[in-house]
C-alpha cells in the first residue's frame, strides 16, 4: 500500500481556533453536579488531548460509532482491535466502510477513515485477536471500550482487566466500558474491575440462546429451523466429512438451504427460506445504525466523563428498549461474591449423590450463571476430566461415567477451567439426600 | 399418531436464488422490518432543518438504512466551531463552504440509493414565500430552532391532518429533549411480544372434535408422548367443565387439581408434552376475550363515524368490532401462528393445519364485514396483529406548556423530566429575547425567571431544577458530539418507526440526561 500524506500529519495540523468550542464549554466550567476534584480548563484539556490513551475493542457496528465519537470529543491517541474483515451486510450501519472496502480488515479501514476525517487524531489499528495481546499491552491504556458481539470475547477481556489490577498500583485499574445491541434494544455499562460488578457477575442476565434438542432435529422436526439445523448439524458432516462449513460462503449456505428445504417438503413443513437458513446457521442478530449510535454514544460519553471528571459517570448499567416507545432503565448491578472472576468465593452447588461427571459437565455448559463450554474438571489432588491434550483426555475419559460423589467428598472443591477463558471457577460441592 | 387427515401435500419447492446485493446489504435490518418496512423507508422524503452535528447524526442513521430522499435546509456557512464537532464536515477544509452542501455530499457517500439535496434558503424565507413546500415531506425534523420560528413551523404543520409530523429536537451540553408532533399514528405491525390466543378455552369445532376423539388410554406409548399439549388441554378442560357447571377452574385449589389431572394422565414419567400441558394450563382459565385496549379502539370517534374516505385502518377496526360482536365466540379472529411444542411431526403439522383452516374461515368472515376494498397483505397483517393494534393520538408541540394542570402535576410526578424540559424552554425563550448575532448571555437568574414564567403563577419550580439549569448555564450552545450521536440514534429510531408504521413510537416528550445517563418520557 502506498502511503499518502494524510491531513492528520500531526505537525501539519494544529487545533484551529474554535475547534473545541462545543466541548470546551464543558471543560472550562464545572456543572452543579461535577466532582470538586475536576480541574477545569487547560489541565483537563491537556490530559484528554495529549496524554489519554484509549483502546477500542471491535471496529464493527458499535466500533465505527465509538471511534468517530472519541475522535470528535478530543481523544487523540486511540487504538482499535478487530479480527474481522468487511462484509457487504455491514454497510447498513458500519458507516466508515464503503462497498470498495468489502474484504478489507475492519480495524485498518476504520482507522484510516477516522484519521482522514478528523485531523490530528492518531488511530492505531490491530487486525487480529484480543488474545494475541499480553498484559503489558493492555497496561498502556487509560480506558477500554468494548463494542463486541461475542460473549466469549467480552468474558476474556473482562477477566484480563480484572487480573490486571494490582492493589499497589492505582494505574493498573483500567475502567472497561461495555456496549451491546440487538435490534432496537441495547445496553451500556461501566465496569471498574474489582470495584464494581464485572461482566462475569452479570452472565445470568444474558438471553439463553435457542438450542434445539438433537432428537427433535433428527426425528420429529416441526419448525423450519429444525430442518435447517438438521442440514447443518447432521447432514453437512455426513456428506462432507471433515470439510469445514463456512457460513460466509454462499455456496455452503445454498447447499444447506436446498437440503433443509427438501427435508421440510418431506415433512410438509413450511417456511424454509434462504434468509432463515442464513439466520439460523450464522446465529444472526438484527442490527441497525440507530441503536448502535445510541449505545456507542452512551459508552463514549462515559469514557469522556471518566477521562475528564467533568461529570459523574454511570453507576453502572444503562439498558434501553426501543420497540415500544423509548424505555430505559439505569441501575446499579451488584457484584457477585461468588463471581469466578472478581468474587473470590467458591460457588456452592448441590447435586444428587448419583450425579455423574458427564451430567455435571452438561450442567456447567447449560447453567445461566456459568456457561462454560468444554470445561475441564479437577480437584486439588486429582484430575477428574481434561478436554485436552488428547492423551489426558483419553486417560480421564473413564471418569465421565463415574459419580461425582465417588471422586469428591461432600464440601470438597472442584476447579473448572476452559481454554477459552483466562480464569478458573471454584465449585464447592454438596450432595442432596 | 397420524392426526386428522392431512391432505396429500402437493407443494413443490421453488428454489430461491441467493439474495441480491441490496438484500444482502440490508439483511440485518430486513430482519426487523421486512420488505414492507423497507419499501416505506425507500419512499420517504425527509426534511431536516439546519445542518448541526445533531442533525447530521440523525440523518446518518436514516441514510444508512435507505430512506428515499432528504433535504437539509440551511443557509449557513461552515464555521470553525462547526468543523470541530460535526463528523459530516471535513475539518478545516470545509470552513467557509455551505454547511448543507458539505453535509449532503458527505452523507451521500454512505448510501448510493439515497437522494440528498441542500437547500440554501432560510426557514423564514420558506415560511413566507413557499410554505406549501414544507408540507410535501414525509417528516420534518428541526434541531435547536429559534422559539418563534419553531412556533410558526409547528403551527403550519399542525393545520391539516395530512401534513407531515414534526420532530422537535433540542439540546444543550449533556441535556436534551425530543418530541414528535403528529395528529394520529396507527400501527398494525407493533411487533408485540404478547402472542395471540390459541383459544383453548373456546375451542373451534374441529379442534374440539379432534381432541374429544383421542383415545388416550389405548394409545401407543410413543404416540401418547407426542400428543401436542393443545389437544391435552382442550380435552381436560372439556371434561372438567362437564363436572363444574361448564366453568373452567377458578380458585387456586381448582387450578392445582386441574394440573394434577394432567400430570395423572402420564403413561411414563418423562412425557414432556404433559409437562408442557401443565405449564400451559393457565391458558384454560385465561379467557380469550377482546383486550380492553382493542375494545377501546372500537369506540374511537373515527370508527364510529366511518365514511368511505376513512383510512383503511379505521375500516379494518370497524369490521373487527362487528366481527367480534356478531361471530361466536365473540373474540378476535383466530391466527395460525402456533408456538413450538413437544409433538411428532405429523401431529404438529396436522394441528397447524386445523388452525390454518379455521383462521382462513374466520378471515373470510372478517372480510365480509369490510365495506371498502383493502389489499390482502394488509388484511393478513391486521388479523395477525389484531390483539396488539395501536392508535396514538398526538398533540401539538407546546401543548404541555399551555396546560397548567399538567405542568403542576408534572412538578410532583416527573420533576427531573420537567426540569430539563423547562430549562431548555427557558433557554429558548431567553435566546429569542436577545439581539440576533450578539453573543448569548445566559445566567441562572435569567433562566429561573423564564422558567418561572412558563409555570402557572404560584407554582414552585420542580426539585432538581437547579441541577438542570446549572448545566444549561455551563454549556448553553454546546452541541456535544456524544449528545448529538445519542440524539441522532434516538430520533432516527423514532422516525423509522413513524415511517414504517412498525413498532411503537414515543407518546410524549423524551428527556435525556447524559450526566446520570437516563431517559424519561412524559
Ligand atoms: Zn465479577
Amino acid at each position: 500500500m502506498s502511503t499518502l500524506s494524510l491531513p492528520n500529519d500531526a505537525s501539519a495540523t494544529v487545533d484551529w481556533p474554535g475547534r473545541y468550542y462545543h466541548i470546551d464549554q464543558i471543560l472550562n466550567t464545572p456543572g452543579p453536579r461535577t466532582d470538586p476534584a475536576f480541574l477545569a480548563g487547560d489541565g483537563v484539556k491537556g490530559f484528554l488531548r495529549n496524554e489519554a490513551k484509549i483502546l477500542v475493542i471491535g471496529a464493527g457496528g458499535l466500533g465505527c460509532e465509538i471511534l468517530a465519537n472519541l475522535a470528535l470529543t478530543g481523544f487523540k491517541d486511540i487504538h482499535v482491535i478487530d479480527m474481522d474483515t468487511i462484509d457487504i451486510s455491514n454497510l447498513n450501519r458500519q458507516f466508515l466502510f464503503r462497498p470498495k472496502d468489502v474484504g478489507q480488515p475492519k480495524a485498518t479501514v476504520a482507522a484510516e477513515f477516522i484519521m482522514k476525517r478528523v485531523p490530528g487524531v492518531k488511530v492505531t489499528p490491530y487486525f487480529g485477536k484480543i488474545q494475541d495481546k499480553d498484559d503489558d499491552y493492555y497496561m498502556q491504556f487509560n480506558l477500554v471500550i468494548c463494542g463486541l458481539d461475542s460473549v466469549e470475547a467480552r468474558r476474556w477481556m473482562n477477566a484480563t482487566l480484572v487480573n490486571l489490577v494490582d492493589p499497589e498500583n492505582p494505574e493498573s485499574l483500567k475502567p472497561m466500558i461495555d456496549g451491546g445491541t440487538e435490534g432496537f434494544k441495547g445496553q451500556a455499562r461501566v465496569i471498574l474491575p474489582t470495584i464494581t460488578s464485572c461482566y462475569e457477575c452479570s452472565l445470568d442476565m444474558l438471553n439463553k440462546p435457542t438450542a434445539f434438542p438433537i432428537c427433535t432435529i433428527a426425528n420429529t422436526p416441526r419448525l423450519p429451523e429444525h430442518c435447517i439445523e438438521w442440514a447443518s448439524v447432521l447432514e453437512w458432516p455426513r456428506v462432507h466429512g471433515d470439510k469445514k462449513m463456512d457460513t460466509d460462503d454462499p455456496e455452503h449456505i445454498g447447499w444447506l438451504y436446498k437440503v433443509a428445504a427438501a427435508r421440510a417438503q418431506d415433512f410438509k413443513i413450511e417456511g424454509v427460506t434462504w434468509s432463515l437458513t442464513q439466520g439460523v446457521v450464522k446465529n444472526i442478530i438484527p442490527a441497525i445504525a440507530s441503536t448502535n449510535a445510541i449505545i456507542a454514544a452512551a459508552c463514549c460519553n462515559e469514557a469522556f466523563k471518566i477521562a475528564t471528571s467533568s461529570a459523574a459517570y454511570l453507576n453502572n448499567y444503562f439498558m434501553l428498549i426501543g420497540t415500544d416507545g423509548v424505555y430505559s432503565y439505569t441501575f446499579e448491578h451488584e457484584r457477585r461474591l461468588d463471581c469466578p472472576v472478581c468474587g473470590g468465593e467458591a460457588l456452592e452447588i448441590v447435586i444428587a449423590p448419583d450425579f455423574t461427571v458427564e451430567q455435571m459437565i452438561e450442567m456447567l455448559v447449560e447453567k445461566q450463571d456459568i456457561q462454560i463450554k468444554k470445561p475441564s474438571l479437577s480437584t486439588p489432588t486429582k484430575q477428574i476430566y481434561l478436554q485436552a491434550p488428547p492423551q489426558l483426555e483419553e486417560a480421564t475419559r473413564p471418569n465421565l461415567e463415574k459419580k461425582v460423589s465417588e471422586l469428591v467428598p461432600p464440601g470438597g472443591e472442584i476447579t473448572v477451567t476452559a481454554s477459552t477463558l483466562p480464569f478458573s471457577l471454584s465449585l464447592r460441592v454438596t450432595y442432596s439426600l | 399418531m397420524a392426526g386428522p387427515d392431512i391432505d396429500a401435500a402437493t407443494t413443490t419447492i421453488v428454489a430461491e436464488a441467493p439474495p441480491d446485493s441490496k438484500t444482502r446489504r440490508y439483511d440485518r435490518q430486513l430482519r426487523l422490518w421486512a420488505a414492507s418496512g423497507q419499501n416505506a423507508l425507500e419512499s420517504s422524503r425527509l426534511l431536516v432543518i439546519s445542518g448541526t452535528a445533531t442533525s447530521t447524526s440523525v440523518l446518518k442513521n436514516l441514510v444508512l438504512p435507505g430512506i428515499g430522499h432528504f433535504t437539509i435546509l440551511d443557509p449557513a456557512k461552515v464555521t470553525p466551531e462547526d468543523a470541530g464537532n460535526n463528523f459530516f464536515l471535513e475539518g478545516p477544509s470545509s470552513i467557509g463552504k455551505f454547511r448543507a452542501e458539505e453535509a449532503v455530499r458527505l452523507l451521500g457517500e454512505l448510501n448510493d440509493g439515497v437522494e440528498g439535496k441542500a437547500d440554501l434558503r432560510s426557514l423564514e424565507e420558506v415560511l413566507e414565500k413557499d410554505k406549501d413546500w414544507l408540507t410535501e415531506f414525509t417528516i420534518v425534523i428541526a434541531h435547536n430552532l429559534e422559539a418563534g420560528l419553531l412556533e410558526r413551523l409547528s403551527a403550519l404543520l399542525w393545520e391539516d391532518e395530512s401534513f407531515p409530523p414534526l420532530v422537535v429536537v433540542r439540546s444543550a451540553g449533556f441535556l436534551a429533549e425530543f418530541y414528535i408532533q403528529f395528529h394520529e399514528h396507527a400501527v398494525i405491525e407493533s411487533h408485540s411480544e404478547t402472542a395471540s390466543s390459541l383459544r383453548i378455552d373456546k375451542p373451534f369445532p374441529a379442534l374440539l372434535d379432534y381432541s374429544a376423539s383421542l383415545d388416550f388410554e389405548n394409545m401407543d406409548v410413543t404416540d401418547h408422548g407426542h400428543i401436542p399439549y393443545v389437544y391435552i388441554l382442550v380435552r381436560v378442560l372439556e371434561e372438567w367443565k362437564k363436572s363444574h357447571n361448564g366453568n373452567p377452574p377458578s380458585s387456586y385449589d381448582e387450578k392445582k387439581e386441574f394440573k394434577k389431572i394432567i400430570v395423572g394422565m402420564k403413561k411414563k414419567i418423562d412425557e414432556e408434552n404433559f409437562d408442557e400441558a401443565e405449564a400451559q394450563a393457565y391458558r384454560c382459565w385465561t379467557s380469550s376475550t377482546v383486550p380492553s385496549e382493542i375494545r377501546a379502539l372500537f369506540q374511537d370517534p373515527k370508527v364510529k363515524s366511518l365514511t368511505p374516505k376513512s383510512a383503511p385502518f379505521f375500516h379494518l377496526v370497524a369490521a373487527l368490532a362487528k366481527f367480534t360482536e356478531e361471530q361466536p365466540p365473540n373474540t378476535l379472529p383466530l391466527t395460525s401462528t402456533l408456538p413450538d411444542m413437544k409433538a411428532s411431526t405429523n401431529s404438529y403439522i396436522s394441528l397447524q393445519k386445523l388452525y390454518k383452516a379455521r383462521a382462513e374461515e374466520e378471515k373470510t368472515l372478517f372480510k365480509s364485514y369490510l365495506t371498502v376494498p383493502v389489499d390482502d397483505a394488509t388484511i393478513d397483517a391486521f388479523v395477525k396483529n389484531a390483539h396488539a393494534l395501536k392508535l396514538l393520538r398526538g398533540k401539538r408541540w407546546g401543548a404541555l406548556d399551555k396546560n397548567p394542570s399538567a405542568l403542576v402535576a408534572a412538578v410532583e410526578s416527573a420533576p427531573k423530566q420537567l426540569s430539563i424540559h423547562l430549562s431548555l424552554s427557558a433557554l429558548s425563550s431567553l435566546s429569542t429575547k436577545q439581539q440576533p448575532n450578539a453573543p448569548l448571555t445566559v445566567t441562572v437568574e435569567a433562566l429561573v425567571a423564564e422558567a418561572q414564567a412558563l409555570l402557572p403563577a404560584g407554582t414552585d419550580l420542580p426539585e432538581n431544577f437547579a441541577e438542570a439549569v446549572g448545566e444549561i448555564v455551563r454549556a448553553p450552545t454546546a452541541d456535544l458530539p456524544n449528545t448529538a450521536a445519542l440524539l441522532g440514534g434516538m430520533v432516527a429510531q423514532e422516525v423509522i418507526k413513524m415511517i414504517t408504521k412498525q413498532y411503537i413510537p414515543i407518546d410524549g416528550s423524551c428527556l435525556i440526561d447524559l450526566i446520570e445517563t437516563w431517559t424519561g418520557v412524559f
